[in-house]
């Protein structure tokens, strides 16, 4: 069951990984340049409003499918981290933690200036909530998968 | 000929939750202000600020979020819409971040040996 749980919270995170990566390249400054659109251009060439409320969802279910996670990663995980002394790596999970919760309680914010229609008065506001969100998931996401593998990682 | 639509604050009430949030979760963790402690070994969940050792390794998260978004939603409601309406859309991000950056500074202390 635990595994099966693991597994659709990492699903999940590559979806909102991917989306918010888009995100937060179609909010970067144009350099209005005409002609050839590099893959990077292209990458950026969606409409971000769309991406607001799937990210808004995935981070509140992947958050919670972490939420089920933890006590797992407290009696198991975490004991067997102390016993290797991997004090780095409770550290990057205590931080895991903590931003999970600020990227929660980022998400009225984030989703009300991404509410449709979009003022170009509020562009670098949501720019930089995206980015910071984005910085969140990208931390959250790469540390769980470290974290997961650690033992295969420095053994 | 259609009105003009005014380029105003998406939602004054959001702006405070998700500020005040950031803010007070730093401190609930800092401090240790859990709203409960859940303790997985026994499946128990405890609202005492007291830790107790013989019920196994606590679990604070919950209850650190549970106090903040208490805090904050409580806040949402009693900031007069006026004063949150009227409130600089940099905060919105500018806060957040800085609570991040907080954090960062604050959890190095894993990396450096005791």
């Amino acid at each position: 069951m635990i595994t099966t749980l693991l597994i659709v919270h990492g699903l999940l995170a590559v979806a909102l990984l991917g989306a918010i990566t888009h995100q937060a390249f179609s909010v970067r400054k144009r350099t209005g340049r005409q002609g050839q659109r590099s893959f990077v251009d292209q990458f950026s060439g969606v409409n971000p409003a769309v991406y607001a409320t799937p990210i808004v969802l995935l981070f509140v279910v992947t958050c919670i499918g972490g939420g089920f996670l933890y006590p797992q990663y407290r009696l198991d995980v975490r004991p067997t981290l102390e016993d290797l002394q991997y004090r780095a790596a409770n550290g990057v999970f205590e931080i895991k933690e903590h931003l999970a919760a600020i990227g929660l309680g980022m998400l009225p914010i984030y989703a009300a200036y991404w509410k449709t229609p979009l003022f170009a008065a509020h562009e670098t506001t949501r720019r930089y909530l995206t980015w910071i969100l984005t910085f969140l998931v990208w931390w959250n996401f790469l540390i769980g998968h470290i974290l997961n593998n650690i033992k295969g990682l420095f053994s | 000929m259609s009105a003009p639509v005014l380029a105003t604050r998406p939602a004054g009430r959001a702006m405070i939750f998700s500020v005040v949030f950031g803010v007070i979760y730093a401190f609930c963790f800092y401090y240790n202000w859990a709203l409960f402690a859940y303790y997985p070994q026994v499946n128990e969940v405890h609202t005492s600020s007291l830790l107790v050792e013989t019920l196994g390794p606590p679990i604070l998260w919950y209850g650190w979020m549970a106090s903040a978004a208490l805090i904050a939603g409580v806040s949402a409601f009693i900031v007069p819409r006026g004063l949150s309406d009227r409130m600089w859309d940099g905060w919105a991000w500018i806060i957040p971040g800085a609570v991040v950056v907080a954090i960062l500074i604050y959890e190095k202390r894993w990396f450096v040996q005791p």
